[in-house]
């Protein structure tokens, strides 16, 4: 579960919040809004990449408002899935769990495990420049649930990939919905969200409301 | 417009050519007139084949050294916006811009007795004024600036997003520049290495001024030329640049083949 407090960053002119904001475990929430309007910057703050000025960030009921990034419960998906170029698939997916210091056939079982899930375990020798965008989603988004987040975020996660990709990517993501992952998904496009969110909420201009 | 192109294009080849042919003719020249009854006898003196042992070995251990220092420069520079960030870049690139003899002189005042170096080095018996560890410092010294400005472009150029991915999934500050930074900017600091070994390999200037001897073998050179003549620095320069050329193409195929 996540709760935002009356959270409040200013970046030059640009002013977030305040934003009260609260994530039931297991949910899937869509926050609709155009660019320039903050929802980066708060998937940033949820996952410790920015400090708000004012308010508390609690993740499974811990304030975690001055925790690094690297120490939250949280998984990101980036909107241009920034995976590592040097890495295999498989690398790309084990990162989190190799350097948490896991053994290596702990780390190649899991690794498996979230790439079957994502079904693609045929591709884990794969270099990254070899996939085409679907698979880059479904890798990036393994390797962000591969440390267990307690929440998910999606940055956009479908406006890197052409139309016809779109709607096995949206079944990719039904699959977190599915597995009973809390989930933020940050889109521009009202209709991206249909059929996966169990509630939206607008941001416009830095301030949150329920459309 | 095309016929033009072309007469552009051939103007700048020919152009080219003289830069091209002035680098190289000199080289030729001094490969072409070396005698070889005399390039054997050099091959087997052992002044020689010591000062080239000396000289590899130095700036190796010099660059190794350094790279310690200005690798994390580099990604600071890459990195951070500071106050008089522009300085000390400026700082970075002055051995690059003064006279070698001038850095010479002013390493000399840090290493000799009467400095705070050199007299602290001097109370548990090491004279560092003529010394390899002098050698190594004016190596360095004028070296590194190849070493930071090639590492710094190297880690600019990797996007911050990536790194911002590894924070996200539970990597430290050093994990993130080991496991990601450090890798995909391989290449440049690896190129970084190389120029910066191969630059303090040739120095001569600000080595002669703080230890003469032992002779490095660019400063070997100059010291035949100048008691013997040029028939008895020449086979010396021959085989000094042999050894490098080797060293450097077998040192690019690595890379290649690595990065």
């Amino acid at each position: 579960m996540v709760k935002l407090e009356n959270i409040t960053y200013k970046a030059g002119q640009f002013t977030l919040g305040p934003i009260n904001l609260e994530l039931p475990k297991g949910s899937y929430t869509a926050l609709l809004g155009p660019s320039g309007s903050g929802k980066s910057v708060m998937l940033e703050l949820i996952a410790g990449l920015r400090f708000p000025d004012l308010g508390k960030i609690f993740i499974d009921g811990i304030d975690m408002t001055n925790t690094p990034a690297r120490k939250r419960p949280v998984g990101m998906l980036f909107q241009d899935y920034a995976l590592f170029p040097h890495m295999t698939v498989e690398e790309n997916i084990g990162f989190p769990l190799s350097i948490s210091g896991a053994d290596k056939a702990a780390v190649a079982k899991e690794t498996g495990r979230i790439a079957s899930l994502f079904k693609i375990e045929g591709l884990l020798k794969r270099a990254i420049k070899d996939l085409s965008g679907g698979e880059k989603q479904r890798c990036a988004l393994a390797r962000a649930m591969a440390h267990q987040p307690s929440v998910l975020l999606l940055d956009e996660p479908l406006s890197a990939l052409d139309e016809e990709l779109r709607e096995e990517a949206v079944k990719t993501l039904a699959i977190l919905k599915k597995e009973g992952q809390t989930v933020l998904h940050v889109t521009h496009n009202r209709g991206e969200t249909d059929g996966l969110a169990s509630f939206s909420l607008l941001i416009r201009n830095g301030k949150i409301s329920t459309p | 417009m095309h016929h033009n192109r072309n007469i552009t294009h051939f103007a700048f080849m020919l152009l080219g050519a003289v830069a091209l042919l002035f680098i190289f003719a000199p080289l030729a020249g001094m490969f072409l007139s070396v005698k070889a009854p005399g390039l054997f006898e050099t091959i087997r003196d052992p002044e020689v084949s010591r000062s080239i042992v000396l000289t590899l070995g130095v700036s190796a251990t010099a660059t190794f050294i350094s790279s310690v220092f200005a690798i994390p420069l580099a990604y600071i520079l890459a990195r951070k916006k500071f106050p008089l960030k522009g300085v000390v870049e400026a700082i970075i690139d002055l051995p690059i811009v003064i006279p070698h003899s001038a850095a010479g002189i002013a390493l000399l005042g840090v290493i000799s007795r009467d400095s705070l170096l050199g007299s602290a080095a001097d109370s548990i018996g090491l004279n560092l004024v003529g010394s390899p560890i002098a050698i190594g410092m004016a190596m360095a010294f004028v070296s590194l600036p190849f070493l930071i400005n090639s590492a710094r472009d190297g880690f600019a150029a990797v996007p911050e997003r990536l790194e911002q991915a590894a924070e996200t999934l539970g990597a430290s500050k050093f994990t993130t520049f080991y496991k990601i930074s450090l890798p995909l900017a391989g290449r440049s600091v690896v190129s970084g290495l190389m120029l910066m070994f191969a630059r303090g390999m040739s120095e001569f200037g600000a080595i002669v001024i703080v230890a003469y001897h032992p002779m490095t073998t660019p400063v070997l050179i100059f010291d035949r030329f100048n008691s013997f003549g040029i028939n008895y620095a020449r086979p010396v320069a021959v085989i000094f640049v042999t050894v490098t050329l080797i060293l450097f193409t077998l040192l690019r195929i690595y890379q290649k083949r690595r990065w």
